[in-house]
């Protein structure tokens, strides 16, 4: 209050004051959204070291690093579980990015008998339950040899992700100029040089932000993970899911400690690209 | 179409790889029952076994990858390879789903930790591998004839499985807050009614609830001799409303009016810890000992069994018919029933359960040793349990009765 009252007074240039303002908006609502985003974490962590923490105490009797010894023991398979969800999101969000940038190009490019099919099609993954998809594919990935391996699972979490990866990448091709290319090319780059140095920098905040999504998206797959690895392919979600339905807290904590690491240090890493970008957010173009 | 294209150019390229690598030697049932114990022993040498267990024990989950793990592979070179799952059916659905798409001799399970429904179900559909029985050079310790052994939930176990463990339900309290607990089934549905909101039992067809309604379904039928055998409907149809009479005169007074009930054991074990009841009740009563060491549960947890007894099985191990692996799956097997085996998993610091194996058929120094064992404190004695076990129904009656009382206690 006072400070507002202070800047009228004082301020006869309008553009400082409102600069001010737009500072005090924008740190309440960083802080606002960081405790939505970081309180629920909080009694996880707690339970993470917490041992004998009775309803309704606030805080635990005693404390304990039983379960992180558990979680870092070479038996309890975590460690393992967590390298493997790493390698399965990570190639998934790979094989993402390596299909969906051509395909975004297409959709975002060229109009061609059909597209609203294809773009339905794309979509249809987030509108058709997956575990119904699924439990088809099962079968035919059981007769490939499919089931129950890393790469089987990596392929049927490309069921979820690519919906994301080519909606992002048919906005950005929406509102790209390809005469950018053809500029290149008649300086004299090949194909290569021009994606390389013209298309590739272009396109870039687009597909970090598709790859975002990808890899989270995958990061977060429980039933298709289940039914095609068989149980044999163990990711950290199942493991979480493992103790947490046994009521096992303590260690639920500490595997979902580690479950967030990825994906708050890949959220810090891309950050710069995540700025509003509208030709990254731009879904098939005429959102 | 973008998806067709992917699948177009990768999948046969990837088949033909896995054709490669997989390509081991699979074991028929024939071929391994024609061995003998040394050949079978052989046959495993360097292998690996699949076994798919419930995960959501760390004792559990560490006696098997590290004592059960260690020895493996020490003393045949085999690697285990424990596959955590939260409920068993899980496992037997990817037998299941393996046998419709004609996987006959190449599945993923070699080994699950199973009993009751689940075990009826892949008996039934032809899906286990059994006979082996005898083969097994430990088969010695067990004592085929005690028909809580033969019979898994009233199935004839017929040498499908192999018994693992042995548990029976137990009632854990708090005696900071309970000082002189109901000691048969009707002397708890009295404290019920005089203590509202201080009891709830889970919802069947939860395996702890359906237990626990059972008790109830016990006492109604006034003892478990009539219950025997077969299922039978005129006998079902006689006791039954008198038990869910029973039932639905206690529920305004269960934990929230008897508006809810926890959906699944591990839900009550929460209520209990957060001592929003005042009784837990677990098949396991070495989970109580487990839950006060790890903190779950408070030091003066203590735990009993009905003067009118509560109700015990057996647990198995079972392999699937359609198992790669089956020598090295046998070879874990017969060490699980090792009295070594037995007896690090007794310990109450380790799990603390109760061996399988025949007192009588055990050397006279293993069952000196299994008598002196230690108990944690907080649970019931071995000798209450045992001269207080009752029997499971038959399959039948399990299911008749857990749909009964959704249809008509819990609705």
């Amino acid at each position: 209050m006072t400070a507002s009252n202070q800047s009228s007074r004082a301020a006869p240039a309008g553009g400082t004051r409102d600069g001010r303002r737009d500072v005090i908006v924008r740190w309440a609502v960083i802080s606002l959204l960081l405790t939505w985003l970081a309180l629920p974490i909080v009694p996880l962590l707690i339970w993470s070291f917490s041992f004998r923490w009775f309803f309704p105490d606030v805080l635990p009797a005693d404390y304990s690093l039983r379960a992180w010894q558990y979680v870092f023991s070479p038996t309890s398979g975590v460690l393992q579980s967590l390298r493997d969800t790493l390698l399965i999101s990570g190639g998934a969000t790979l094989l993402s990015v390596i299909i969906g940038v051509p395909a975004g190009r297409a959709l975002g490019q060229y109009v061609f008998r059909g597209k609203s099919i294809v773009e339905l099609l794309i979509l249809a993954p987030i509108i058709v339950p997956g575990i119904a998809v699924a439990l088809g594919i099962h079968v035919l990935f059981i007769r490939y040899g499919l089931a129950n391996t890393l790469f089987g699972v990596m392929l049927v979490h490309l069921i979820p992700t690519l919906p994301y990866m080519v909606l992002v990448m048919s906005g950005v091709f929406a509102n790209y100029d390809t005469s950018y290319e053809a500029q290149a090319r008649t300086l004299g780059a090949g194909p290569i040089r021009a994606f390389w140095y013209v298309t590739l920098p272009a396109i870039l905040p687009g597909i970090v932000v598709g790859g975002l999504f990808a890899f989270l998206v995958s990061w977060a797959q429980y039933i298709l993970t289940l039914l095609i690895g068989g149980g044999r392919v163990v990711t950290l979600p199942l493991l979480l899911f493992n103790f947490a339905t046994a009521g096992r807290n303590d260690i639920t904590g500490a595997i979902s400690m580690l479950y967030i690491i990825p994906g708050v240090v890949i959220l810090l890493l891309s950050a710069r690209y995540l700025t509003g970008n509208a030709s990254a957010v731009g879904g098939l173009g005429r959102l | 179409m973008v998806k067709k294209r992917v699948f177009g150019t990768l999948l046969p390229s990837v088949a033909a790889l896995a054709m490669m690598s997989g390509a081991a030697l699979a074991q028929s049932s024939d071929e391994i029952l024609a061995m003998s114990w040394e050949e079978l022993v052989a046959a495993a040498d360097g292998g690996t076994v699949n076994w798919f267990m419930w995960g959501g024990s760390d004792s559990i989950n560490t006696y098997v990858s590290e004592w059960v793990g260690g020895q493996l592979k020490e003393r045949y070179d085999i690697r285990l390879n424990r596959v955590g799952i939260n409920d068993t059916v899980e496992a037997v659905n990817t037998v299941l789903g393996e046998a419709e798409a004609g996987v006959t001799d190449s599945g993923s399970v070699d080994l699950i930790w199973i009993n009751g429904e689940n075990f009826r179900t892949m008996k039934q559909a032809d899906l286990l591998f059994c006979g082996y029985t005898d083969l097994l050079p430990n088969n010695r310790f067990l004592n085929w004839e005690d028909p809580a052994i033969a019979n898994d939930f009233g199935t004839p176990v017929d040498g499908c499985e192999v018994p693992w463990g042995r548990t029976q339900v137990a009632i854990g309290y708090n005696t900071a807050n309970v000082q002189d607990p109901p000691r048969t089934v009707p002397m708890l549905l009295d404290w019920i009614k005089a203590n509202p909101g201080r009891f709830t039992y889970p919802a069947p067809p939860d395996f702890t609830g359906s237990v626990f309604v059972r008790h109830v379904f016990y006492h109604a039928a006034g003892g478990v001799d009539g219950l025997l055998g077969d299922f039978d409907q005129a006998v079902f149809d006689q006791v039954a409303p008198k038990a869910w009479a029973l039932l639905n005169e206690i529920e305004p007074f269960l934990w929230r009016g008897g508006q809810t009930y926890p959906n699944s054991s591990p839900a009550l074990t929460q209520l209990f810890a957060n001592q929003e009841v005042d009784f837990t009740v677990t098949y396991e009563p070495s989970s109580i000992g487990l839950n006060v060491m790890n903190g779950t549960f408070p030091e003066t947890t203590s735990s009993y069994a009905f003067d009118d007894g509560t109700i015990g099985n057996v647990h198995y191990v079972g392999i699937p018919d359609n198992s790669p692996n089956k020598a090295a799956a046998l070879v874990l097997a017969n060490l699980l029933i090792d009295p070594e085996a037995q007896f690090e998993k007794a310990l109450p610091d380790v799990w603390g359960e109760r061996t399988v194996l025949g007192p009588d058929r055990v050397p006279a120094e293993w069952a000196a040793r299994f008598d002196a064992l230690p108990r944690h404190e907080s649970v019931v004695p071995e000798a209450d349990l045992a001269e207080r076990s009752l029997p499971e129904l038959s399959s039948g009656w399990l299911t008749a009765i857990e749909k009964g009382w959704i249809e008509n206690v819990g609705r």
